[in-house]
């Protein structure tokens, strides 16, 4: 079990993988993320060396990743909403944001425009 | 509709193990014992090879020949070992050529060559057949075993500190090339001692045997690259005259399959996200160098590489500077003759790195076409009496065979 930022991955994860689990990071920028420490795209978890794995840690604490990104997004919402425009009014009724048609097929405004926004 | 994910069963198996798949994949198998035994084949040897009246026999490898050369993964899986009995090879005239090239080079000058030709002319074989020449005949031989494997970006790598340009090292298939160094030339680097001081991390006193020095890194990645400069600089090392045996050094061969791979950008990725170029990994450049001739071989030896036709990277810049090289060699041997040396388009750019290597007063490229008449009927016998073709041979069916075959391509031939 290795520890990055924190959160327990098992050993023969691919640190690809493991990188793309946290909210914000995704292929292009754990490609840069890798090749910044030199890690090849088929390393696991596991075999990190400890310094990479510190240098990493490292890297990952100082980027808007996960948790703080999430409350970034949440911030704007709330933005929006506090000043009372159309986005933020949708937002709080949970309904499509751009212009889409509401007649049909608006799961996923349903879903996702919320002011507290999960994800 | 029914898109739920189907809960896949247990059952029961034993699940592979990390690298089983692969090792099942890329096993060779070079003897088949259900093969009829060929009881008047010859075996391969140094003075054999390069006689000239033994073109168009097919001749069985020494048993420690064939050993060695496992060792440094000189059969493919792709080649048809499996089908006869011991491995054996056909001595062509480009073979015997080969073969005295390298007895010249063991006398001081160094030969440096690239085999190109189109599929299946056996670039590969005579490849293998150079390697052999060179176990029989005492040589170190160092082949890069499979050029693909040290550029596709699977293997860890890491900077080298200092270095300008940054070069990169890889420690787990630097520490593999050792091992399969160490198991091929166990016998001639056990005979040699070193003669030089090397700076830590390779602590050894003077004397040591150079096996012991290569030794050194198989078990230990992290110092697999300073051990393999340090036996690199003890075989390229040029003793006096009146040194002892043990202080003598043999030629080396170096050697690669699959040439492209070396000659373009690797997989590999810098601390920027920037491609890393193929000559910019510690081990390519160094075959790239001694290739390219920027780094000498005082002590005689050969490089050799050959191209792969099949499953091959786009290299525009390789094919161009070997296309220039040929032609460039081509209108030197045949004078007066006008012959059209292909021009580079100026709206794309040439990797200089790569063109920079084949010099063609340096680099001698080779084409291999298909195999003569008397060849092919040569290896058919072989094939007949291995009872891997039930006809008889008569001269009509060699010289239908061989016309199909695009004049002789041998692995055409074998279809």
């Amino acid at each position: 079990m290795v520890f990055i930022l924190g959160n327990p991955f098992l050993d023969t994860l691919l640190v690809k993988k493991a990188l793309e689990s946290f909210y914000g990071i995704g292929p292009v920028v754990s490609r840069n993320v890798m090749a910044r420490f030199h890690i090849h795209p088929t390393m696991k978890v596991g075999s990190l060396k400890d310094q990479q794995l510190l240098e990493l840690n490292a890297q990952l604490s100082t980027m808007n990743i996960d948790n703080d990104l999430r409350r970034e997004m949440r911030d704007n919402i709330k933005k929006l909403r506090d000043i009372g425009c159309y986005r933020g009014k949708r937002h709080a009724m949970g309904l499509p944001v751009r212009g889409q048609n509401t007649k049909n097929q608006i799961k996923s405004a349903q879903r996702l425009n919320r002011i507290e926004r999960r994800n | 509709l029914n898109i739920k994910k189907k809960e896949r069963k247990d059952d029961g198996g034993r699940r592979p193990a990390v690298g089983e798949r692969k090792a099942q994949r890329t096993r060779v198998v070079i003897s088949n014992t259900n093969a009829l035994n060929v009881p008047d084949i010859e075996l391969m040897t140094a003075e054999g090879v390069v006689d000239e009246n033994n073109v168009g026999k097919v001749m069985a490898l020494p048993v420690t020949t064939v050993d060695s050369l496992r060792a440094v993964g000189a059969f493919k899986n792709t080649q048809g070992w499996k089908f006869f009995r011991t491995p054996s090879t056909l001595i062509r005239k480009e073979t015997v050529e080969m073969a005295r090239k390298l007895d010249e080079a063991a006398k001081g000058e160094a030969i440096r060559q690239v085999l190109i030709g189109e599929k299946k002319s056996g670039k590969s074989v005579l490849l293998l057949q150079a390697l052999a020449h060179a176990f029989m005949r005492d040589w170190v031989v160092i082949n890069y075993r499979e050029a693909r494997e040290l550029t596709m970006g699977f293997t860890d790598y890491a900077p080298i500190p200092n270095t300008d340009p940054t070069r990169y090292s890889q420690p787990a298939l630097t520490a593999t090339l050792l091992t399969s160094i160490v198991q091929a030339n166990r016998d001639i680097l056990s005979k040699l001692t070193t003669a030089l001081t090397h700076n830590p991390p390779v602590t050894l006193p003077q004397g040591t045997s150079l096996l012991r020095l290569a030794e050194l890194a198989t078990n230990d990645p992290d110092i697999a690259l300073p051990v393999f400069h340090a036996l690199w600089s003890e075989l390229t090392y040029k003793p006096p005259a009146d040194a002892p045996p043990a202080s003598q050094r043999p030629p080396v061969l170096l050697a690669v399959d699959a040439l492209a791979h070396f000659m373009r950008p690797s997989a590999y990725l810098s601390a920027d996200a920037q491609t890393i170029h193929a000559h910019d990994l510690d081990l390519i450049q160094h075959f790239s160098s001694c290739l390219s001739g920027a780094s000498a071989l005082p002590n005689g030896g050969a490089v050799i590489a050959a191209m792969n036709n099949s499953d091959v990277p786009s290299a525009k810049s390789l094919n161009f500077a070997l296309a220039r090289a040929e032609a460039i060699q081509k209108a030197k041997k045949a004078e007066g003759e006008a012959v059209d040396v292909p021009t580079w388009n100026p709206y794309e750019e040439l990797d200089e790195r790569v063109f920079g290597c084949f010099d063609p007063a340096v680099v001698e490229v080779v084409r291999l076409g298909g195999v003569s008449k008397e060849e092919a009927r040569g290896v058919m016998d072989y094939w007949i009496k291995s009872g891997m073709c039930r006809k008889e041979m008569r001269s009509k069916m060699v010289n239908e065979l061989w016309t199909l075959s695009g004049r002789g391509v041998i692995g055409e031939l074998e279809r």
